[in-house]
């Protein structure tokens, strides 16, 4: 693997999952958990005539950043595209349930300034969600990290990075959305339904999944960002995505909950006010929705730089 | 047969008592009729007992959303579902365990909302944030039992069934389906032919569609072969739920507790070696980790 430092200059969106997940956290303080050496393969692709792989396209484990415990989830597009079986799914639900009861033994431990030691879930996504080929196991494993996601509310922040080539689609795009913190890059997508599955229920004249740019409209970090479904959106290397983590790990767990999109009964209000606005604006595209938020010429915004775009983007107002 | 697909409202008379549902209701609350109109919201009792029921409506139409019909929880909807379990643990945040009132969830949906406007505002959030609020519930003590009385399909039965804290299915029978894709997708992208795919499907439940292979992956605690049974089948069920709460035996309850069902009823073996092993391993690393 590279050294640390190259990752941290290098892309994330080039990157492999391991090297995202040893690069979000301090220098060599990953340890990897069910590493590749371990072979815990899906037993259920060999059935179907599929290649497995010895971490089954995920890489788990934990990690520090200061004193603070970091498990990392990273999952790997190159393998399947990414998609959760039961053993990938399993390896999500482990490490999330690791990081709670690190939390309990870490408040017991020093109960006075556990707030330092406060450990965190950073999930890197890269996955289209379920794998067909034991899609019930998949299906299953989903549920389990949502039904965690809300056993993690007030105790320890859960921290969505979305910088790779297959975004976060499918149930793992609610699971992406549901975290504290959502942090992007341009080229990051999230959502629910990916592009050509829209095409074929609206229609190619309405939704052309070949064009990248009407994709990226809709899914992309910037866009996310407009919408503030995405919280901070940083530039396409490893460094930067580390960097704001660490930003956000500095600010009081109170504040960082105000990141969130939804979870309680005032921020789905929020989120009904939007849809009523998307009801009677009924956006053709999603410059409509920068433009009704402010952005006075939509269309100049996908050419920007990052740093000339968070200059000039105006972002859906949030209540508090 | 009598088939319950597409049959939501009928399926809430026949579960709660006599003219008891109370539809656009959650105590003092009162939902706006014209907003989300393909779930369905609302109080009433069962053997006596208040329940929130939250259930598809196969036969409306969004005007504002045209993608939602046959059943679809679209951006509305989801966000009705949401408002809707709010309601309830606000109407009940004062009581006792044993008084926190059941939800009972009535599946029958094709899917979430596909489109371009469910993707441009983010359809991703309200699917999520139904099922943060019925986690939520659950955590709360309300019991939640999902009946699956037609179509449970992929991210829409995440949505609106897999939170809950058992889940119940009509049987195969009846034609209920619950699938991420059905076989003949599975055999496009594996290239195995759909009888082959059959044969190993009877080995293994964890690729194959249907009500059959989810109960022996632990997805269905249990299946009802009569529709008169149903109403009995659930109350059974928000009792058993009630004293497992009762015990603070949570862990035997929703997403984590079908994990350990599905291990006992042998459907679903990895899951526990992976939870194991990852545990061990962490254990012998982790007071670097505690201690930095």
């Amino acid at each position: 693997m590279r050294s640390w430092e190259d990752i941290q200059a290098g892309s994330f969106f080039e990157a492999n999952a391991r090297e995202r997940a040893f690069g979000i956290v301090d220098k060599n303080t990953f340890t990897e958990l069910l590493n590749p050496r371990d072979r815990q393969a899906s037993p259920h692709l060999p059935v179907l005539g599929e290649a497995i792989g010895f971490d089954d396209g995920i890489v788990t484990g934990v990690g520090l950043i200061g004193k603070r415990p970091i498990f990392v989830v990273s999952q790997e597009g190159r393998f399947i595209g990414g998609a959760v079986g039961e053993v990938g799914g399993a390896k999500m639900v482990a490490t999330l349930k690791l990081a709670l009861q690190t939390y309990e033994e870490v408040k017991k431990q020093y109960p006075d300034s556990y707030q330092d030691r406060l450990p965190a879930v950073v999930i890197s996504f890269e996955t289209g969600g379920v794998r067909l080929h034991e899609a019930n196991a998949g299906l299953l494993a989903h549920a389990e990290v949502m039904d965690l996601f809300q056993d993690a509310r007030h105790k320890i922040p859960v921290i969505s990075v979305i910088g790779s080539k297959v975004g976060a689609f499918g149930g793992m795009g609610f699971v992406a959305g549901a975290a504290d913190v959502v942090i992007m890059s341009e080229q990051g997508r999230m959502g629910l339904t990916g592009p050509e599955v829209i095409e074929q229920e609206v229609g190619k004249d309405e939704f052309d999944a070949s064009n990248k740019a009407l994709v990226y409209r809709t899914t992309g970090g910037k866009h996310k960002y407009i919408l503030n479904d995405c919280n901070f959106l940083v530039k396409d290397q490893v460094g930067a995505f580390r960097k704001q983590l660490t930003e956000v790990l500095e600010q009081p767990f109170e504040q960082i909950e105000q990141y969130r999109r939804i979870g309680s009964m005032e921020l789905v209000q929020e989120q009904i006010e939007l849809v009523d606005t998307a009801a009677k604006l009924e956006p053709k595209d999603a410059m409509d929705i920068w433009k009704y938020f402010g952005n006075e010429e939509p269309a100049k915004l996908p050419e920007l730089s990052v740093e000339q775009f968070l200059k000039v983007a105006k972002r859906r107002p949030r209540k508090n | 047969m009598e088939e319950m697909i597409g049959r939501g409202r009928d399926a809430i008379e026949m579960i709660v008592d006599q003219n008891s549902f109370q539809e656009h209701t959650i105590e003092s609350y009162s939902f706006d009729p014209e907003f989300g109109p393909g779930s369905v919201v609302g109080t009433a009792t069962l053997n006596g007992r208040l329940v929130t029921v939250i259930a598809n409506d196969a036969e409306a139409f969004n005007p504002r959303f045209p993608v939602v019909f046959a059943g679809v929880i679209g951006l509305e909807e989801g966000y009705k579902m949401a408002t809707a379990v709010y309601r309830t643990i606000e109407a009940d945040r004062d009581k006792e365990l044993s008084e926190k009132r059941p939800i009972i969830l009535i599946v029958d949906t094709p899917g979430n909302g596909p489109g371009k406007v469910e993707e441009i505002i983010g359809m991703n959030k309200s699917t999520g944030a139904y099922q943060l609020a019925l986690a939520e519930a659950r955590k709360a003590g309300h019991p939640i039992v999902a009946i699956v009385i037609g179509r449970a399909i992929s991210g829409a039965f995440l949505c609106h069934g897999l939170q809950a804290d058992h889940i119940l299915s009509l049987s195969k029978d009846f034609g209920t389906m619950i699938h991420v894709m059905p076989i003949t997708s599975i055999s496009r992208i594996t290239k195995l032919d759909i009888e082959r795919l059959e044969e190993l499907a009877e080995e293994n439940p964890v690729f194959a569609a249907g009500v059959n292979f989810f109960y022996r992956l632990g997805g269905v605690q249990e299946i009802i072969e009569n529709l008169e049974d149903m109403r009995t089948v659930i109350d059974k069920h928000v009792s058993e739920i009630y004293e497992i709460k009762a015990k603070g035996e949570y862990e035997k309850l929703g997403p984590w507790g079908r994990g350990l069902l599905g291990a006992e009823r042998g459907g679903r073996i990895s899951r526990k070696t992976v939870i194991d092993k990852m545990a061990n391993e962490f254990a012998a690393v982790k007071s670097k980790y505690l201690n930095a």
